[in-house]
Parts: structure tokens; C-alpha cells; sequence
């Protein structure tokens, strides 16, 4: 993760990355099911994608690993979601993707934050977001994802 | 004491050794690195610099640190920017950790410093690069432009 803000601060997890896609093919990758699934460690990100609904983060088996609400949707340049444990609703924190195009490629920066005191989500996401974005590029650009969760 | 760090991980489909020959030789760091290269004898003390390809010096410092093909540690003084310059020696370290199907590359840099615009200044530029060097190892294309990201 790049930056985490002092312990006195509330923690702001931010990574950007660079990609050689358009920010279409990007946008997809993020909202279309069977696209993540082949980068995300077979995960899909399932809603309407509009505004107030709900969205799902689904493992291969359809148990929810995150679920959440669908806070603003501007294809394809910012989606912004709340995200939870199902388990712990009240940990919620939130998630903005911004999609910027650069010459040919995309800049891609997501940023997590508005995590609750004493959040346990900020310790996963922060071992997550790297791996699940280098896979993302990995898949745009080679359109094969990584094996990011092996061993976990 | 109070510091500036910058942490920044990413995985890569490759393995240590083709990794680590493109973070140390200067004509694989050229293709990733925007025309910037680095020369060092890649021994413990040695001299260590970066150059523009006009052969404006950037950076310089020395190797605190060297086991290929797992860790890296240079000693990091900006040499162009006089703000930067006067802060004085930071730590750049590279981490490469194998994985299953990927390897894993940290860039950590820090200065004994708190606020230091030289940590600013290199969490604008390793993003960048390294995206650029996973794109280079990957598809054997580097990405052509170091537009930074505006927000």
C-alpha cells in the first residue's frame, strides 16, 4: 500500500497503478462478474451498479465475502462503494476507484478509507488491494490474471 | 524520530533472477525507468547514481546493502532539486519474495525526516515506474509515459 496516514490520523489506504487498457476495458474488470473472476482469486463484484443499490462481493462458492452499498457510479471514471464484512455491518468502510486516461494507457487509484475506530478491515484490505490490482493489470495487459491468494 | 516513508508493493509475473537483473543493469532499468538509468559495481559501499540521458545527474548516493537476488539497500541523496538535495541521505530498499505464480517487489523509501519533500517527490514517481517495470517484464513492453496521475 502507498501511504498510510500517522497512527494519530484515521487510516487512508491509497494505490495507484498504471495500466495499458482503456478506461472502458478497465471499468469492466472492475464491475463485469466474469471478468473479475478471472483476476480477483475467482471473486465477483455483482449489483446493477446504480446508485443506492447494493453490491456484492461473491467467492466461488456465492458466499458473500463483502457486501455494501453502491454510493456514486460514473462509467467509466469513478465508482465509489461502502464495504463491509457481512458478518460485521457496522465495520463499514469505504472504497473509491477513479479511472484516468493517460496517452495510452490508464490511471487507476483506488482508495479505502473512512474505516470505523479499531476497524479489522484495514489490515486486510491493506495485504489485499496490492495483490488483487497487480493481478488486475496482469490481466489487461496479458489477459491472464496472478494466483494472488495462493498460500494465504 | 519522526520519518517519511514510502512503502510500495507489487506482484509480478517473473522470477527473482530476471527481476533483480532489471533493477541493477542499467539497460534494462533505461526501458522502465523513462530514460533514467543507474550504474553501480553492485558491491557493498560502492558508489551508486542515477542519470537522465542528457547525463544530468538526478541521484547518488552508495550500496548499503546487496544479497541477489533478494535485497537491495542504497543510500539516496537527491542531487538535482535543491530542497530535496538539502534534506540529505535517504533509504531506498528493494525487497523481491517469491510467491506461487508471482514474485513479489517492495520498494520502501524513508528518510529520518518528518514532511521531507524528497519522499513526496519519489511517492509521485515509484507508482509509475513500477507498473512500468511490471508492463516490461510481463509483455516485454515498458509503458512509454511518465504522466503523472493528477488528482
Amino acid at each position: 500500500m502507498t501511504r498510510k496516514n500517522d497512527i494519530m490520523k484515521k487510516p487512508k489506504l491509497v494505490y495507484e497503478t498504471y495500466i495499458r487498457s482503456t478506461p472502458k476495458k478497465t471499468w469492466d474488470a472492475i464491475t463485469k462478474p466474469e471478468f473479475t473472476r478471472q483476476y480477483w482469486a475467482g471473486v465477483a463484484n455483482v449489483s446493477d451498479w446504480k446508485k443506492g443499490s447494493a453490491w456484492q462481493h461473491l467467492a466461488p462458492e456465492n458466499e458473500v465475502w463483502v457486501t455494501g452499498k453502491v454510493v456514486e457510479c460514473t462509467p467509466p471514471k469513478r465508482l465509489v462503494l461502502t464495504w463491509a464484512d457481512p458478518d460485521k455491518l457496522k465495520d463499514v468502510s469505504r472504497v473509491t476507484f477513479e479511472i484516468k486516461p493517460v496517452e495510452d494507457m490508464v490511471c487507476l487509484t483506488v482508495t479505502h478509507d473512512n474505516f470505523k475506530a479499531g476497524s479489522k478491515m484495514v489490515g486486510k484490505v491493506s495485504w489485499g488491494w496490492p495483490r488483487v490490482l497487480s493481478s488486475m493489470k496482469s490481466f489487461l495487459e496479458t489477459d491472464k490474471g496472478l494466483n494472488i491468494f495462493a498460500g494465504c | 524520530m519522526q520519518k517519511s516513508t514510502f512503502v510500495y508493493a507489487t506482484y509480478i509475473r517473473t522470477t527473482p533472477e530476471k527481476l533483480w537483473a532489471a533493477l541493477t543493469q542499467p539497460e534494462f532499468i533505461r526501458q522502465y525507468f523513462f530514460g533514467a538509468t543507474q550504474e553501480s559495481t553492485w558491491k557493498p559501499g560502492a558508489a551508486w547514481k542515477m542519470t537522465l540521458p542528457d547525463g544530468t545527474l538526478t541521484d547518488a548516493g552508495e550500496v548499503l546493502e546487496i544479497d541477489p537476488p533478494r535485497r537491495l539497500v542504497l543510500k539516496w541523496r537527491n542531487e538535482c532539486k535543491p530542497e530535496a538535495r538539502a534534506e540529505g541521505y535517504s533509504r531506498m530498499t528493494y525487497l523481491i519474495e517469491p510467491g506461487s505464480g508471482s514474485i513479489k517487489l517492495t520498494v520502501t523509501h524513508e528518510i529520518d525526516k518528518p514532511a521531507s519533500k524528497l519522499i513526496e517527490s519519489v511517492s509521485n514517481g515509484w507508482p509509475v515506474i513500477m507498473a512500468s517495470l511490471k508492463s516490461l517484464l510481463e509483455t516485454g513492453k515498458a509503458l512509454e509515459e511518465e504522466a503523472p496521475c493528477k488528482h
